[in-house]
């Protein structure tokens, strides 16, 4: 089976959920042949060398991705062509023939939408779910400070940041993956999602609320550490269909180290 | 004139003697927002942008101005510092209102907008945002500044924006120190191992983007910035590990990494300024880390 049929294939499963594939979007080939004889498939939460170093030792020539291959949402490679680093990856690329795809605007377009459910079930939060407010979860009361330090272990993540009281209580909390961390209002207490503008929004707000003796705050996971595990229910869900090919998730893994 | 003479009359007649004292500095100055405003783009040294997210985000243009401060993020706690000092006209470089456009949007009714809101109408404050035109200058005095605070001032590379020579360290070292100068709890962030040898960094308040990162990393070892994008700069600079050209990058997060650049953004209007006392208010990283 090639890449190509097996995106057809993708495209067929969601046809028959009644997701149509969209005329815009980054979803699309990024390197390779569509028609490379695929012997594996990793899901993954971003293409960096390091994971194509990684799948190709595991020998899944066929990556599909969450995010970017070549550093900008468009994947767009004109300015990189004399770039050191990128000509370095796209060597490895053609060497190893790799075949990258990326799935984020469908993925985002499932439901439940895997990126969340994933994200959800690492925090420990699925049993949480409210039932009628869609991404709150109404946990057992504990202190910001206990829950941040579960949720810090839990993931493995190096360099999750909080802003907010540590001793304030959470008990509604609101989840959004990747850059919809969801704006804090008056009516959760803890907003948790992957990266967002330090300015403008959360953080400021925290601290207004504080101000005001209002206890509000928010976990920045960092973008992998909030998304790569969705990529992991999105390979259970392409097994489902895709059964003649080995599909496996391999984690990009956290970026960043917070050396003292 | 005759009737500013019948007010000061009156304020001196009451008993807030503090009020009294501000309010007939105020007359004898004479300087409104604007005014200030209209010094801040005559000096600033680039053209005026028809479009930017540079204005008067909050107060009226014509109060007369006792105090200027200038601040990174007009938080409450800012703005209530700011209002106990007699500055009520405040200049920040990031937003006022919890959104990059300062639109209230679906926070119109949220009670800490509100109370916000409130705070600078009571106070009579003005709170301006001085972002795009301040990053825009030539030579950019927020990097020279967040140099200056990392103990970098006069390493700049001659010919190379941006780009200082510090005496020879490892990334591990470099990191060490500056936590210590910028004071950073939870919002250092470094993508790179400690070992990497480092001569030359790349200085980059706010973020770093790509066409940035690709051109100073071939030069630079290391980049100092305040909050790149995890799906561009940042993978770019993992990148350089599987390819075996590494570079290390520190993230010290936006606010701590625009801070010194305000402090000189206070001195710089100060000098156009000189008939009312101008500012800088702090702030601190708003981070903390569970693992610390």
């Amino acid at each position: 089976m090639t890449a190509q049929q097996i995106v057809s294939r993708i495209q067929q499963k969601l046809a028959d959920l009644k997701i149509a594939w969209r005329a815009q979007t980054v979803d699309t080939f990024k390197a390779g042949s569509p028609d490379t004889e695929v012997k594996g498939i990793a899901t993954t939460g971003m293409a960096t060398f390091d994971l194509l170093r990684r799948a190709a030792a595991a020998g899944k020539n066929f990556v599909i991705t969450h995010e970017p291959t070549f550093y900008n949402h468009t994947d767009q490679t004109a300015a990189l062509e004399d770039d050191p680093i990128y000509r370095a990856k796209q060597q490895f690329i053609k060497e190893n023939s790799l075949v990258i795809f990326r799935f984020h605007d469908h993925a985002h377009a499932l439901q439940p939408d895997p990126l969340v459910v994933g994200s959800a079930r690492m925090l420990g939060l699925t049993q949480y779910a409210s039932p009628t407010e869609p991404r709150i979860y109404v946990v057992p009361e504990t202190t910001l400070k206990a829950f941040a330090s579960d949720i810090s272990k839990r993931l493995n993540g190096r360099a999750l940041r909080v802003v907010g009281n540590p001793d304030m209580n959470v008990r509604r909390i609101m989840l959004g993956p990747g850059y919809s961390v969801p704006p804090l209002t008056s009516s959760f207490d803890l907003s948790i999602g992957g990266e967002n503008p330090e300015s403008g929004g959360n953080a400021e707000y925290v601290l207004d609320a504080a101000a005001l003796g209002q206890q509000k705050g928010v976990i920045l996971l960092g973008h992998m550490m909030s998304e790569d595990w969705g990529m992991k229910e999105a390979a259970d869900w392409l097994r489902a269909f895709l059964t003649d090919v080995p599909i496996d998730w391999i984690p990009t893994g956290e970026p960043f180290s917070t050396p003292a | 004139m005759r009737q500013r003479v019948s007010r000061r009359e009156f304020v001196l007649g009451t008993a807030c003697a503090l009020v009294a004292a501000r309010t007939t500095r105020a007359l004898r100055a004479d300087l409104s927002a604007q005014q200030i405003v209209d010094r801040i783009r005559a000096n600033v040294g680039v053209p005026w942008k028809a479009s930017s997210s540079d204005g008067v985000k909050a107060g009226a243009v014509t109060t007369p101005v006792t105090g200027v401060a200038t601040t990174v993020m007009a938080t409450i706690d800012v703005l209530r510092r700011a209002a106990a000092a007699g500055q009520n006209f405040v200049i920040t470089q990031e937003p006022v209102f919890y959104a990059l456009n300062d639109e209230a949007g679906n926070r119109a009714t949220d009670p800490v907008y509100l109370a916000k809101k409130a705070f600078v109408d009571e106070h009579r404050l003005v709170v301006f945002r001085f972002a795009d035109h301040w990053s825009a200058r030539q030579p950019n005095d927020a990097v020279k500044a967040l140099a200056g605070a990392l103990g970098w001032s006069g390493k700049e590379l001659a010919g190379a924006d941006q780009m200082y020579q510090v005496p020879e360290t490892t990334l591990g070292a470099l990191i060490a120190d500056v936590r210590r100068r910028l004071g950073l709890r939870g919002g250092l962030r470094v993508v790179g191992q400690p070992t990497l040898t480092v001569r030359t960094v790349f200085v980059s308040p706010g973020t770093t983007t790509v066409p940035m990162t690709t051109a100073a990393l071939r030069r630079a070892d290391v980049i100092v910035t305040g909050e790149p994008r995890e799906w561009e700069a940042v993978p770019y600079v993992l990148d350089t590990w599987a390819a075996h050209a590494p570079k290390g990058m520190i993230h010290i997060g936006r606010v701590v990494s625009e801070e010194p650049g305000m402090q000189a953004c206070a001195k710089w209007i100060k000098s156009f300024t000189p008939e009312v006392p101008v500012e800088h208010i702090a702030s601190a990283d708003p981070y903390w880390s569970p693992a610390s």
